[in-house]
């Protein structure tokens, strides 16, 4: 799970951990869990799941770090392990990362000249939410974890095992995934100018 | 920031795209220091695109927060986790 050098926890302090440190993100781990597997049922289990292992492998938790993004990662690696191959959903989208897509032509503002501020504050009903689930999982994640749970690129990396220019990569190409999304609403919606 | 985009003095096409982009991502991702966030106002002065980019990402991020809202913890998730520990 961890790196760090193991420390032993008394049955006492492992049970304060886990109820001060762990416990307070069940909000969170729900949310998270439910955005991936878009069932109820699946959910639970995935967080259930998740917090029997991060008590299985409590002493190789660090007091004193983040303790959340300990968790999500966790909760990521057991959708990837054991829910993902159930699920109907596919398992890998096939698509390139770009590590030097700033310095490529992939850097434009497209979407800010046919998708306006006015539009998406319109967007009253579900279609924001629609629009996120309906990304590929990967590109999903990282807008969850980024703009819903606000975690860094750092924290981010270390949930996701990969590195930070690549979930910046995944974060722009999610952003403008979203925006065509979000776009094709607009137009459905009659918002377009 | 809260200008509304219709300085003349602003210019139509970004200069600098690249160094725009990747200072608007940070900022926009809570990533930037103090020193780039008063890099980006300067920035939205002058150039129109980098200002148009920035409000609408704003936005969709704000959106995002409050209608992506939290879905409500099934009742006895909390429960089973003890019972699941208790058990380990
Ligand atoms: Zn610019």
């Amino acid at each position: 799970m961890s790196d760090n050098p193991r420390q032993e926890y008394s049955e006492q302090e492992a049970a304060q951990v886990f109820d001060e440190e762990f416990m307070p993100h069940i909000d969170a781990m729900y949310n998270f869990a439910y955005r991936l597997t878009f069932d109820e049922d699946e959910a639970k289990d995935l967080v259930q799941e998740t917090y029997l292992k991060a008590f299985r492998f409590i002493n190789s938790f660090q007091q004193g770090t983040n303790a959340k993004a300990w968790l999500f990662r966790i909760l990521k690696n057991s959708f990837i392990n054991d829910f993902r191959k159930k699920s109907k959903q596919p398992a890998k989208v096939d698509y390139q990362e770009v590590e030097t897509y700033y310095n490529s032509d992939d850097v434009d503002f497209k979407g800010t000249s046919d998708l306006r501020v006015d539009t998406v504050k319109d967007m009253l009903g579900d279609e924001i939410s629609n629009a996120l689930n309906s990304l590929a999982v990967d590109f999903r994640t990282v807008i969850i974890l980024c703009d819903l749970e606000g975690f860094t690129y750092e924290e981010m990396a270390k949930i996701l095992d990969i590195p930070i220019g690549t979930v910046r990569s995944r974060l722009h190409r999610a952003r403008n995934l979203l925006k065509d999304k979000l776009r094709s609403y607009a137009q459905s919606m009659g918002y377009d100018n | 920031m809260e200008k509304e985009p219709t300085n003349g003095e602003k210019k139509l096409t970004c200069g600098d795209k690249a160094a725009c982009m990747q200072l608007l991502e940070m900022i926009l991702d809570g990533q930037a220091d103090d020193d780039q966030c008063a890099q980006l106002e300067s920035k939205l002065e002058k150039c129109l695109p980098c200002f148009e980019y920035y409000h609408l990402e704003k936005t969709i991020r704000e959106v995002m927060k409050s209608k992506c809202t939290n879905k409500e913890v099934p009742k006895d998730l909390l429960s089973n986790i003890r019972e699941i520990i208790a058990k380990a």
